[in-house]
């Protein structure tokens, strides 16, 4: 019997969600005995054309990470669809947008004059932006139109599972590929994650009192946090209540609140609004002026409650306006 | 902008606003009435759900401080506005677009004004800009560096 056909690929993407998957060790091995990996540009060559030439549904499965930012990513998004028969989005910016979606609070014309002509190490005499396309000699030369906004993958596409996390760990990752192997996959549209918070399997759950009440909201480097004590408790945001569970703690254990990487759990779509009434009814305030000094405490709030996922949320998702 | 109308959702607790008149009557003073039984009800998602749905501003009219038939439902709504208007700041939404008033009016009559008085402000802030940058779906895929 022929292998099963896989494909992993990256779109607007850091590495790290490839490097998650090299993160199983030896147990690659085993997975490339039992299927065919057809693309990998981040490990191996192989062209897009010969992805092309196949036939549609000849992939088993795609593992795609990475937002879509431009036309060649929304390409191959729609290549690999194609192809495939199950896609499974990868990280958190396959997710929801992640960290690059927080580029959306800017606009396309800002992102570039930044980037080709104000930023203090750019020398851009000419006032070169880059084009679509550009006419060199007579030839035409052509680059890859950047969007306006950052889209989370199932903006572009049908995705069949998501995997959160920035990036995932490796446990969900075999999870995830051996589930597909032995067919003993969940229902379309499901997250191969936990579906609880993040507090329930918190350890440093029991150490919270009763009743949280904070007088202060302190940033993370501006005190020296108690490892073995609730983040909340202690006046330091963590947006453990209202992330999904499956990270394995990774920022817990080396004493970080969590940032929300698993995005919300099952139901909610807003994991960033979700978290605004858990944090509300631990600030101990009574007075308006209490209440605003507090609040006038939290330093940026969109970026540390959207930091992964603001292009899936409700003010940011295009999805809201079809 | 002269005929620009701007809409405001209004949430009201029938603990204390308009329990004493009739709700149609009420709410033929005014669109987007939602009277509900304590304002602690309200989350966060609802009022980003309004605005998604078109609103440009929210009035939340709760119980006097103290008067909470649930003990703190008024004082936990109003933490929750100062968070999200602290949120709605940060992503370059004027704040002014939700408003928090925690009195009493058993005949509602003020509910109808209060909401008239939102939108004259709002009316100076224009429409909310629900996202910072207009939305644009991708053009279909051009060639890319991938080739042909």
């Amino acid at each position: 019997m022929a292998k099963p056909k896989i494909a992993i690929c990256w779109l607007g993407s850091c590495g790290g969600c490839d490097e998650a998957v090299v993160d199983i060790n030896e147990v690659l091995l085993r997975v490339a005995d039992a299927v065919d990996i057809i693309l990998w540009p981040v490990a191996m060559d192989f062209k897009y054309d010969s992805v092309r030439r196949m036939k549609n549904g000849e992939i088993a499965l795609s593992v795609v990470n990475g937002h879509v930012r431009n036309s060649e990513q929304e390409e191959i998004a729609k290549l690999l669809r194609e192809k495939s028969q199950l896609i499974l989005a990868f990280g958190a910016c396959a997710c929801f947008g992640g960290t690059p979606g927080l580029a959306n609070l800017s606009t396309k014309e800002d992102i570039f004059n930044w980037v080709y002509r104000d930023a203090p190490t750019v020398v851009n005499p000419n006032g070169n932006y880059p084009q679509a396309a550009s006419r060199v000699n007579g030839k035409e030369l052509t680059l890859p139109e950047f969007y306006d906004h950052v889209h989370a993958l199932n903006d572009i596409i049908d995705v069949d599972y998501y995997l959160p996390g920035c990036p995932p760990p490796p446990y969900l990752v075999m999870y995830a590929v051996s589930a597909v192997l032995e067919n003993k996959l969940p229902p379309k549209g499901s997250t191969l994650a936990p579906n609880r918070a993040l507090c329930d399997s918190c350890k440093r759950n029991k150490s919270k009192p009763d009743r949280i009440s904070i007088k202060e909201i302190k940033r993370i480097h501006e005190v020296e946090a108690d490892p073995d004590v609730c983040f909340l408790a202690q006046g330091i945001i963590c947006l453990g209540p209202a992330t999904r569970d499956g990270c394995g703690e990774a920022c817990m254990n080396i004493n970080i609140p969590c940032r929300g990487c698993f995005g919300p759990v099952e139901g909610v779509e807003d994991s960033g609004a979700k978290f605004i009434p858990a944090m509300a009814s631990i600030l101990d305030a009574e007075s308006d002026e209490d209440i605003t000094r507090i609040v006038n405490q939290f330093v940026d709030p969109v970026g540390y409650l959207y930091r992964f996922s603001l292009p899936v949320s409700i003010f940011h998702n295009k999805r809201a306006e079809k | 902008m002269s005929d620009y109308e701007p809409k405001v959702v209004c949430f009201s607790c029938k603990f204390s606003w308009g329990y004493l008149t009739d709700e149609d009557t009420l709410s033929s003073k005014m669109d987007n009435w939602v009277p509900l039984i304590c304002t602690g009800k309200i989350d966060a998602t609802h009022m980003l759900d309004a605005f998604r749905a078109g609103a440009d501003g929210i009035l939340i009219l709760g119980c006097p401080e103290g008067d909470c038939h649930y003990q703190d439902g008024n004082y936990e709504a109003k933490k929750r506005v100062y968070l999200i208007r602290r949120l709605l700041e940060s992503m370059g939404i004027d704040k002014g677009r939700i408003r928090i008033v925690l009195s009493a009016d058993p005949e509602g009559e003020s509910i109808p004004k209060l909401v008239a008085e939102m939108r004259r402000d709002l009316a100076k802030l224009g429409p909310a800009k629900k996202r910072p940058v207009k939305e644009r779906k991708p053009k279909e895929a051009t060639k890319g560096r991938g080739g042909t």
